[in-house]
């Protein structure tokens, strides 16, 4: 089947297709263009469906479901963050932005051919199990004529990203507050915060960027969180700060010593976040996604930003805190989130229990072999490295479901018992929605190095 | 991947050194290319030299040749060496540099190309094998994998001083009765004279035993039976951990793309290129 380019059906074209063995990829961010990637090299046929008109998914800056503001850099240095096998150009820097970012996942497509293998401009409407499980119906939407067309798959890898249905929380009296509120999705740069007084909800790297933004920009900002965090540094001894981390990963340091190592150097670094009027962690080092922000800190000392607890409610001039205080503002920023959303799909498929899916892996169901999912994952440092693992593994999953059912399924009849298996290097995770896909990407790294040895043995 | 094979290992993922200490980027990157006429299809080659040579040794003959040939040819000088940044730092560079120069290479490159690798320059072209997927992988006269122990010791027997220079950290000696065996020797000299210094921290990791990855793009290895650099053993050798037949080119000397007979042995290279399979269908090896 493969080499055989076999256009998939176009707007004028018939309205269902039988790809045979060909595999469909939903999504032309980085998940699905390394699975892309990694389908085609390894000679299986396979089709990508994208419902923007470029590649890039979340970093295809201004497109309606990218997630991307302005000023958005990498928090996770290039060695960590490339894919190994296409390395960011040397003349980027050890942060790039998310336009490099974009540029990047663009030269991708185009080094190894992948657009001409993409339906640009298409909405996946639906996708249906059909003979059995064997295949799947996927159906599209052209964007532009509303035209559907389905084509008939071996399988189905999702890649259509987890970071852009936002999460927006409800708090009593939000209704009768008179400023604005805005769910950092829709947040695109810092204009919105000028001349403002600004309320940033959340920690997470993006409420933390925000919030930075808002100490340059508004009249006031002030930050709330639910508990307190460590802030890492982007650099430490001159170098990225997690190159500093992994260099005692790669010495194989148990958690316990590289706590200890973390939290001096941080003291040192940092120091003592209470005498900020920052909240003391709650938590130890690893059990939470690490946020990296050097400017946070330090505009809260300069006074442009005051941390303040969990809100209790709000009313009309702003919002009060748990611990009675309040804040009149003008605008609300809830950077808490976004909800992990597969339109197209039953729920039941991806083995889905307290409000998400519990995925062998974190990608393959025990419901179906032919489904996967890609880049349900928030590792704890750069994601494509990942991204690009994978798209391998998915690969040679595809591949032995063809040429060796046996192994695949002896692969795949694990997934039931290991839905819940959780890669954390031997942290326990804070319990919160923001960690159901947090991975240690060493350890994550490790398991699907194991699963390609096992997928490889008798290749 | 063949079950056993000593100079194989499984993939690789954990990466942990090359991610926390990564290799440092050099100023300039010299690349010697010719594009065919017009577009042709064929498949682009990059070209990497071996110690102390240069991206000159290809851009000789090589490049304009199989640029003419309707290939997409290109040639890189790895860092400290010919027109490429980075001598300064020269006796601090490793392989691994190497390797990411080669990888940076191939990502400006406008698809995957076949990387022809020559004597040290075909152990860089294995170890970016297993990272990358080639459409096709050449090794001229290449440095064994399996470490190049052997070739130091009848290098030694032969030229003891070239031995004990290459212990101490000098680069081995390029003469020309050691390079060529077919030219003449005004332009035997020329050529050697053009060859410049080499890492030592590089030579000393000729050394090494070394095991890559699956490489799954074909493979095709090519040696000269009088080679006075690497023995003709460790090419078959190298040919074997591929399952693959080198092709011997006789009267030749280690650089056969610049010795007397290098046309022919860019025949049999453009026939392999030309005979490729589509991209990433062929077997595991």
């Amino acid at each position: 089947m493969s080499g055989m380019a076999r256009t998939p059906a176009k707007k004028t074209g018939p309205t269902f297709v039988d790809r045979g063995d060909a595999w469909c990829v939903v999504g032309a961010g980085p998940h699905g263009l390394s699975a892309l990637k990694a389908l085609l090299q390894n000679g299986i046929d396979a089709d990508g469906y994208e419902r923007e008109s470029d590649v890039g998914g979340n970093w295809n800056f201004g497109a309606e479901n990218s997630r991307v503001y302005e000023s958005t850099h990498l928090i996770s240095s290039k060695p960590f963050t490339q894919f190994p096998d296409f390395p960011m150009p040397d003349a980027y820097p050890d942060y790039p932005s998310h336009r490099q970012v974009k540029e990047y996942f663009g030269r991708y497509a185009d080094h190894f051919g992948l657009r001409k293998r993409i339906t640009f401009g298409h909405d996946v409407v639906r996708a249906v199990p059909v003979e059995d499980g064997r295949a799947w119906d996927v159906t599209v939407r052209d964007r532009v004529s509303a035209q559907e067309t389905t084509c008939r798959y071996a399988g189905l890898v999702v890649g259509n990203g987890h970071n852009w249905s936002p999460k927006i929380p409800q708090y009593p009296g939000q209704d009768s507050f008179s400023g604005e509120i805005l769910h950092s999705a829709d947040y695109k740069g810092a204009d919105v915060l000028r001349g403002r007084r600004v309320l940033v909800v959340g920690a997470g790297n993006t409420g933390c960027d925000v919030a930075v933004e808002g100490a340059q920009n508004a009249v006031h900002t002030w930050h709330s969180t639910r508990r307190g965090y460590y802030y890492n540094p982007k650099y430490m001894t001159g170098r990225p700060s997690d190159q500093v981390a992994d260099s005692l990963l790669a010495l194989r340091l148990p958690l316990a010593v590289r706590r200890v190592l973390f939290k001096t150097s941080l003291g040192i670094a940092v120091g003592d976040l209470t005498k900020f009027g920052l909240q003391k962690p709650d938590h130890a080092f690893f059990e939470t996604h690490p946020i990296v922000n050097q400017q946070l800190v330090y505009y809260v000392g300069q006074g442009d930003i005051t941390p303040v607890k969990d809100i209790d409610r709000f009313d009309a001039d702003g919002s009060v805190f748990v611990d009675g205080s309040r804040a009149d503002v003008d605008l609300v920023v809830f950077c808490t989130g976004y909800l992990v959303r597969f339109p197209f799909l039953e729920h039941e498929w991806l083995n889905w229990k307290d409000d998400h899916p519990h995925l062998f892996l974190q990608m393959f169901t025990p419901v179906y072999d032919n489904l996967v999912v890609t880049g349900l994952i928030q590792p704890d440092s750069g994601q494509w490295t990942l991204a690009h693992w994978q798209g391998i593994l998915i690969a040679r999953v595809a591949e032995a479901l063809r040429t060796r059912p046996a192994l695949a399924h002896g692969f795949l009849g694990r997934a039931a018992a290991e839905a819940d298996r959780r890669y954390s290097a031997g942290a326990r995770y804070k319990d919160s929605t923001r960690h159901y896909y947090e991975v240690a990407h060493q350890d994550y790294l490790r398991a699907l190095q194991d699963a390609i040895h096992e997928l490889e043995v008798s290749a | 991947m063949s079950a056993g094979n000593p100079l194989r290992r499984k993939t690789l993922a954990m990466r942990p050194w090359d991610w926390s200490f990564p290799s440092q980027p050099v100023s300039h990157r010299e690349v010697i290319s010719a594009q065919p006429a017009e577009p042709t299809g064929l498949p682009p080659l990059l070209m990497v030299h071996g110690l102390a040579h240069a991206a000159w040794c290809f851009g000789e003959n090589w490049v304009p040749a199989a640029a003419e040939r309707g290939f997409p040819s290109y040639a890189v000088s790895l860092r400290g060496h010919g027109g490429s940044a980075g001598a300064r730092h020269l006796r601090r560079t490793m392989t691994r540099d190497y390797v990411h120069d080669v990888m940076q290479t191939i990502t400006e490159l406008p698809e995957p190309p076949v990387l022809i690798g020559h004597s040290n320059g075909a152990l860089v072209a294995q170890l970016v094998a297993e990272r990358y997927p080639l459409r096709g992988l050449v090794l001229l006269a290449p440095a064994p994998m399996h470490s190049s122990v052997g070739d130091l010791v009848a290098i030694g027997r032969d030229r003891p001083a070239d031995l004990l220079r290459a212990v101490v950290g000098q680069t081995l000696s390029m003469e020309p009765d050691i390079l060529f065996e077919g030219l003449d020797p005004q332009t035997a000299r020329a050529y050697s004279d053009r060859t410049g210094p080499e890492s030592p921290l590089v030579q000393w990791e000729l050394l090494l035993r070394r095991k890559v990855g699956p490489v799954r793009c074909p493979v095709l290895v090519i040696g000269t039976p009088a080679d006075r650099l690497v023995r003709p053993a460790d090419v078959q050798r190298t040919a074997d951990s591929y399952g693959v037949e080198p092709v011997w080119f006789a009267g030749m000397g280690h650089d056969v793309m610049l010795d007397t007979g290098w046309d022919d042995v860019l025949d049999t290279v453009l026939a392999f290129a030309t005979d490729l399979p589509a991209w990433g269908t062929a077997a595991l090896r």
